[in-house]
């Protein structure tokens, strides 16, 4: 006869009475009391617990020391059982941490995957873990699915990540978009019970709720009393669920797991049923799957291979706000839990399990002896029927609280002062005692100390609500010690210390490094360069000092934030082992992937060089840089490509004997590349001028090196030859393009635009030509004169309305698109033009200047026995040039002595000035 | 009673069910309270059947019910009540509903406003009574707030901000010392207050920066800042419930058809979205459209109905009375209220129904006021 009989039907009369007509209530009301039934007759003794929940954990602590289980069956993933050991040597809240890094039967969109298990110390399940490995002989075991089967279980069109939450305390952050796995998830999954419970209760949110229905009246009860309170709990939220949970089966199979989990365990190890617990949320402990109890004789649940995903393990530092930010729990509610704790156990003397901190053979002896499991009895009736026991006032508690706040609110910006303090333990009462409660909770006195000492602006940046979640305990924050990180983060830590700063400081940092009085920190530097290029912003920032290609700092000074971003760190040590491993996959990764381009390619190439140093990551990179860029049909990236390209280049000139072979190969590839993509970028609406700048500014700088490489001058002077582009800016790039071939004389290109100028259609997009000159700076530099000339003409002769316009947009485009050349162009402007005002009304422009008179075309030919031959007889010359179609006839050279003439320039300066050579010629002892 | 008053006080309109929770409630009461605070909560949220009440108690202030179990004990505790918050969200309901509940009087009541003096607040003279008989109690007038203190009940203050500061901090005194002294009186010239006694002022938040509290007077009140209602369930119950209210007011007897109700909700959520995102005032209606802005606007409406129309209310007079009302600024209101009806009402309305009449009586009523 099953001992809750008489509830059961003084349930079933009630619901006979209050029901309308025959509904489901009867069969829910029985059921909950069958649940509770089942779960407490179970063999394996069932210990239900809510997540941090003082109450559980005490009655853990109670009940651990009472029964001594041997055995410890944990509702946490299976994979994460190493981890446990290495709490001790942590500051909790920590998170154990599942990563998987490279997927294997997932959706690559879903990586990288992470699973995260906050432990906090006021719960059950720390106190289990706890007991469990500083007791000899006794064994933990999860049994939970496995970090793998939770994504395995996830409907795999959905994406995985949870939704990002507007949260904008920093601290909430700290477990990053993992997923979360709880110990204990006990909340209605019914929106519609939770908020009729809430409203009933008189609560604003969940944590408040549970805090004063059941968690207060549980702390103090018995340990049969809490078990069948949970069960019922548990069970009340299953029946209650919406039938198309879609959690419902994931949940059902987890039970499964977990029982088929806890026989096999069983059957390996021949352990006494009797002498094991098993650990789970009440809502499992309600579980009505086929495979509950170790009696039930259903198959095994089919447990599905984990998939070939890699997964690494470690602990990640937590903080109360990122627990109660990722299971959406109101603020500050597991800070208050914590407080709750700390005040149970100073009250209610229950010596609580701690994990120690030294090593393993430092273990304490617990010698305690066991109880047997006591014959189950009836609680429930009695709990329910019974009201609440009121907890009396703790008066010197609720004082100091309100001495604190103000003393915070103070501290805060706040004109809050003792008759505050006095008001707001007024307050706090009477709020209390208008919500039925004999003592304030601590969201009675949160209210009370709004109430009271909020005014209508918050004068800092806390606000009273946020301060009474700081007194109530604070966000704590873990720290995952020393020994318990990963190889790459002990690695990272060991390497900074000689930098002197206590890197476990949550606090920002200043490191001051001198690297020609103290080389020793030279390898420091390059680890917290590479720490910058890995972790993500914030975490380290150079203040002074920079790493380029051809650069060395002689003094670095950075801000470093490295304790708190310990988990960015810890979750690069599932990338490698050590740093330099890690940065070499991600640039492998980087330059593999799919959306790679050249550019990114030459990046990588160019951090190798500066972060790795050697030849060996950056020669690959290099040579996967040549089959993108090969294999490139667009041109967007050229600028990039072209700077990239010059800058490693010259590293290589200035720093080995030889070039790369794929940096050769890149450029014979490039030019063969980029002179095939020519006319197509000239004509594509898509490609901007910078683009096709650049591309010019590759052929034409790297020519000579191609040409020596075996390429071939005439493929890009058909790609220019092929070119017939339609924008202006793109003409003016042609144009420059093929002044530079020698296609075009300069004075044909002036006199195109001196036309342009003179042509009113054309005038108003004379800007665009303008800015295609600009352009052209970048692959034809000579042509900076002419450039300052056509500007010059456009400012004199441009129309107002044409001209105003466009000169901010002249400036706005020169500073976006060709910020190195306008440097050069100031400069030829500085030469062009006076530097004085009072010069400029008789300066003339050079290009305005009468033309000098021409050199004859003639060039002097240097006397000897060839030339003395062909001018004895010039028939045969003449003979060939006839031939050659040549008709011109032989001109007769100027003589030898007369070759300055040939030198326009210094010809003139000497007709002017005819004394000096004459004097020269004089002493010479030569005749006039 | 209430039939001889426009408008009943709350006490007056609710006085039955104020008697008979007056006889139901064995709570300890603070002071001279007519009520338990419990019962005065109740009386103000509205009975649950958890509360396990004989009769059920209509809800009649729609709001968190934290910010009245504040409030509540607020008055119970030694400092004054301070309801802050944007105009049209329920200050003044809510404080006349605590006054009634309380002491059964919500009449005494200060308004607050420039021309407010400390004479308002404290006492002034009968002069004729005065130059009779000199300076007696006879001849002095008290204010209600001072009537407040003598009979140990609560005293309203509207609007507090609206007068200047001076004429505030002659409450400072009052709220701490407890009394108010008669210089001009030889004898009893102290007039105390009784137990019971407390303040409930309100203050607009859009008045903020105009006659800022001096910190002693902050110090006196506890603030409750009430917020603007978003919830649209909230918000369609206290149009419904006020509505009803002004309908029995004007011996009107119309029901309120769903689908409309639905319509000028969502217009006014619509507006404030647009307010919320608006940059700079130009583009932002003048109206705060709060709640009572939406009864107004639904009243308007009836009453044109009622008295022009054919006794039943239609989307097009609606739509002439939401833009009757939240136009306020030409053009600047009627160029939002104009976007407004062509980038979202039009696009609604290409469905039919309601909204199709609401955007023509909407662009009549436009093109009336361009």
């Amino acid at each position: 006869m099953s001992p809750f009989g008489a509830l059961r039907g003084q349930l079933l009369d009630a619901a006979k009475t209050f029901a309308d007509a025959p509904s489901d209530l009867a069969g829910i009301l029985a059921g909950l009391v069958d649940d509770v039934d089942r779960a407490l007759r179970e063999e394996l003794e069932i210990f239900p617990v809510c997540h941090h929940s003082p109450a559980s954990a005490l009655a853990m602590a109670r009940r651990l020391r009472e029964k001594q289980p041997k055995v410890i069956y944990l509702e946490l993933c299976e994979d994460m059982r190493p981890l446990l050991d290495e709490l001790r040597n942590c500051r909790l809240p920590v998170a154990l941490q599942a990563f998987g890094s490279e997927l294997d039967g997932f959706p690559a969109g879903w990586g990288p995957l992470s699973v995260v298990a906050p432990i906090t110390e006021a719960s059950a399940e720390y106190q289990a873990i706890a007991y469990a490995l500083d007791t000899p002989d006794v064994e933990i075991v999860l049994v939970d699915r496995s970090s793998d089967h939770v994504f395995q279980w996830l409907p795999q069109e959905e994406p995985a990540r949870p939704e990002e939450d507007a949260e904008d305390r920093e601290e909430a952050a700290l477990h990053g978009d993992a997923v979360g796995v709880e110990i204990g998830d006990l909340r209605p999954r019914f929106a519609e019970l939770e908020a009729h419970l809430l409203h009933h209760g008189k609560v604003r949110h969940w944590s408040e709720w549970w805090d004063q229905y059941v968690e207060q009246p549980l702390s103090g009860a018995d340990y049969d009393t809490y078990r069948q309170v949970m069960v019922l709990i548990g069970s009340l939220f299953r029946r209650l669920r919406p039938a198309g949970d879609e959690r419902t089966a994931s949940d059902e199979d987890r039970e499964r797991y977990m029982w088929t989990r806890m026989r096999e365990h069983l059957a390996a190890s021949g352990a006494d049923p009797a002498q094991c617990l098993y650990v789970c949320g009440a809502f499992h402990a309600a579980s009505r799957v086929e495979q509950f109890g170790l009696a039930s004789d259903a198959p095994p649940f089919d447990i599905s291979p984990r998939t070939a995903t890699r997964w690494q393990y470690g602990l990640i530092p937590s903080s109360q706000s990122a627990i109660e930010a990722q299971f959406g729990l109101a603020s500050g509610s597991v800070s208050i839990a914590a407080a709750t704790w700390n005040k149970a156990l100073t009250r209610g003397g229950v010596q609580p399990f701690k994990l120690d901190r030294q090593k393993e053979g430092r273990r304490r002896k617990r010698a305690l002896t066991p109880v047997a499991q006591a014959q189950v009895t009836d609680r429930l009736s009695g709990f329910l029927a019974k009201p609440p026991a009121l907890d009396g006032l703790d008066e010197a508690e609720l004082l100091g609280w309100c001495v604190d706040i103000v003393r915070l609110a103070r501290r805060n910006g706040y004109l809050a002062s003792t008759a505050d303090a006095i008001a707001v333990f007024e307050t706090s009462i009477l709020l209390a005692g208008l919500r039925n409660r004999g003592r304030p909770t601590p969201y009675d006195f949160q209210d009370a100390a709004v109430t009271c000492i909020e005014k209508d602006t918050v004068p800092g940046r806390r606000d009273v609500r946020r301060l009474c979640e700081i007194l109530l305990g604070g966000d704590r924050i873990g720290q995952v010690g020393y020994e318990a990180l990963p190889p790459l983060a002990r690695d990272v830590f060991d390497r900074l210390e000689p930098l002197g700063l206590d890197l476990s400081k949550r606090t920002l940092q200043r490191a001051l490094l001198n690297l020609d009085a103290q080389p020793e920190l030279v390898p420091c530097s390059r680890l917290l360069w590479m720490l910058h290029y890995l972790l993500p912003e914030g975490a380290l920032k150079p203040i002074m000092g920079s790493r380029r290609l051809g650069e060395r700092s002689v003094q670095e000074s950075w801000d470093l934030w490295i304790g708190r971003h310990q988990r960015e760190i810890i979750e690069l040590g599932y990338e490698g082992v050590s740093v330099e491993q890690v940065l070499e996959q991600r640039l492998r990764r980087t330059v593999w992937d799919s959306q790679a381009t050249a550019a990114v390619a030459l990046r990588a190439v160019e951090d190798a060089i500066l972060f790795l140093g050697g030849r060996r990551v950056a020669d690959e990179l290099g040579a996967r840089a040549v089959e993108l860029l090969a294999a490139e049909r667009t041109v967007d990236d050229a600028p990039e490509v072209l700077r990239r390209i010059r800058r490693l280049l010259a590293h290589y000139r200035a720093t080995e004997p030889a070039l790369p072979a794929w940096c050769e190969a890149f450029v014979t590839v490039g030019y063969a590349q980029y002179c095939t993509l020519l006319p197509t970028a000239f004509v594509d609406e898509d490609t901007g001028g910078r683009q096709v700048a650049a591309m010019l500014g590759f052929l034409f700088s790297m020519e000579s090196f191609a040409l020596a490489l075996g390429c071939d001058h005439t493929q890009l002077e058909l790609a220019v030859r092929q070119s017939h582009p339609e924008a202006p800016a793109k003409v003016a790039l042609l144009w420059a393009a093929q002044s530079q071939l020698g296609l075009l004389p300069m004075a044909e290109l002036r006199s195109r635009c001196d036309e342009l100028l003179a042509n009113p259609l054309v005038v108003p997009s004379f800007p665009l030509y303008i800015g295609g000159f600009v352009q052209a700076l970048e692959p034809v530099p000579a042509m900076t004169a002419f450039v300052v000339e056509t500007m010059s003409k456009a400012f004199a002769r441009l129309p107002d309305p044409v001209l105003l316009p466009w000169l901010p947009k002249l400036i706005t485009t020169l500073r976006d698109q060709a910020p190195e050349l306008v440097p050069v162009l100031i400069r030829e402007a500085g030469r062009t033009f006076p530097a004085g005002l009072a010069a400029v009304d008789s300066w003339v422009p050079p290009w305005s200047a009468p033309a000098l008179p021409k050199a004859p075309a003639v060039a002097a030919v240097a006397a000897g026995p060839v030339t003395g031959l062909l001018t004895a007889h010039p028939a045969a010359c003449d003979a060939v040039a006839a031939l050659l179609g040549c008709d011109a006839g032989w001109q007769v050279a100027a003589p030898a002595a007369d070759s300055a003439a040939g030198h326009g320039e210094t010809a003139a300066l000497l007709a002017r000035h005819p004394g000096t050579p004459d004097a020269v010629a004089e002493l010479l002892g030569l005749a006039g | 009673m209430t039939d001889d008053m426009l408008r009943a006080p709350a006490e007056v309109k609710y006085a039955e069910e104020l008697d008979w929770l007056e006889s139901v409630d064995d709570g300890p009461k603070p002071f001279s309270w007519r009520l338990s605070p419990r019962m005065v909560r109740l009386f103000v949220l509205g009975s649950d059947r958890s509360d396990g009440l004989d009769r059920e108690i209509s809800q009649k202030w729609f709001g968190d019910r934290a910010f009245v179990e504040r409030s509540i004990v607020t008055l119970a505790s030694d400092r004054g009540l301070l309801l802050i918050g944007d105009p049209g969200t329920g200050k003044s309901w809510l404080a006349e509903l605590l006054s009634a509940a309380i002491c059964r009087n919500s009449t005494l009541v200060v308004q607050g406003t420039a021309g407010t003096t400390e004479d308002h607040i404290k006492y002034s003279w009968n002069v004729s009574m005065v130059i009779a008989k000199g300076q007696s109690r006879e001849s002095m007038i008290p204010s209600p707030i001072m009537n407040a203190m003598e009979q140990g009940m609560i005293g309203r203050f509207e609007e507090l901000t609206r007068s200047t500061s001076d004429v505030q901090d002659a409450l400072i005194s009052i709220l701490s010392e407890k009394y108010v002294s008669i210089p001009e009186l030889d004898d009893d010239n102290i007039v105390f207050a009784q137990p019971g006694f407390s303040i409930i002022a309100t203050a607009n938040s859009r008045d903020r920066g105009v006659n800022d509290l001096s910190s002693a007077l902050k110090r006196r009140f506890n603030f409750v800042r009430i917020p603007v209602v978003t919830n649209k369930r909230s918000e369609a119950e206290i149009v419904r419930f006020r509505t009803t209210e002004l309908l029995r007011r004007h011996r009107i007897e119309l029901d309120v058809p769903p689908t409309l109700l639905d319509i000028l909700l969502q217009s006014f959520a619509d507006l404030r979205a647009a307010a919320a995102s608006a940059t700079s005032d130009d583009e932002r209606l003048e109206s705060a459209l709060s709640t009572a802005e939406q009864i107004g606007v639904l009243e308007d409406a009836i009453l044109h109905g009622h008295f022009f129309g054919d006794r039943t209310l239609r989307a097009e007079t609606l739509a002439g009375s939401l833009v009757g009302s939240l136009a306020r600024r030409s053009p600047e209101d009627l160029a939002i209220l104009n976007k407004y009806w062509h980038g979202v009402i039009e696009p609604r309305a290409k469905d039919g129904g309601p909204w199709q009449d609401f955007l023509e009586g909407g662009r009549q009523a436009i093109a009336t006021l361009s």
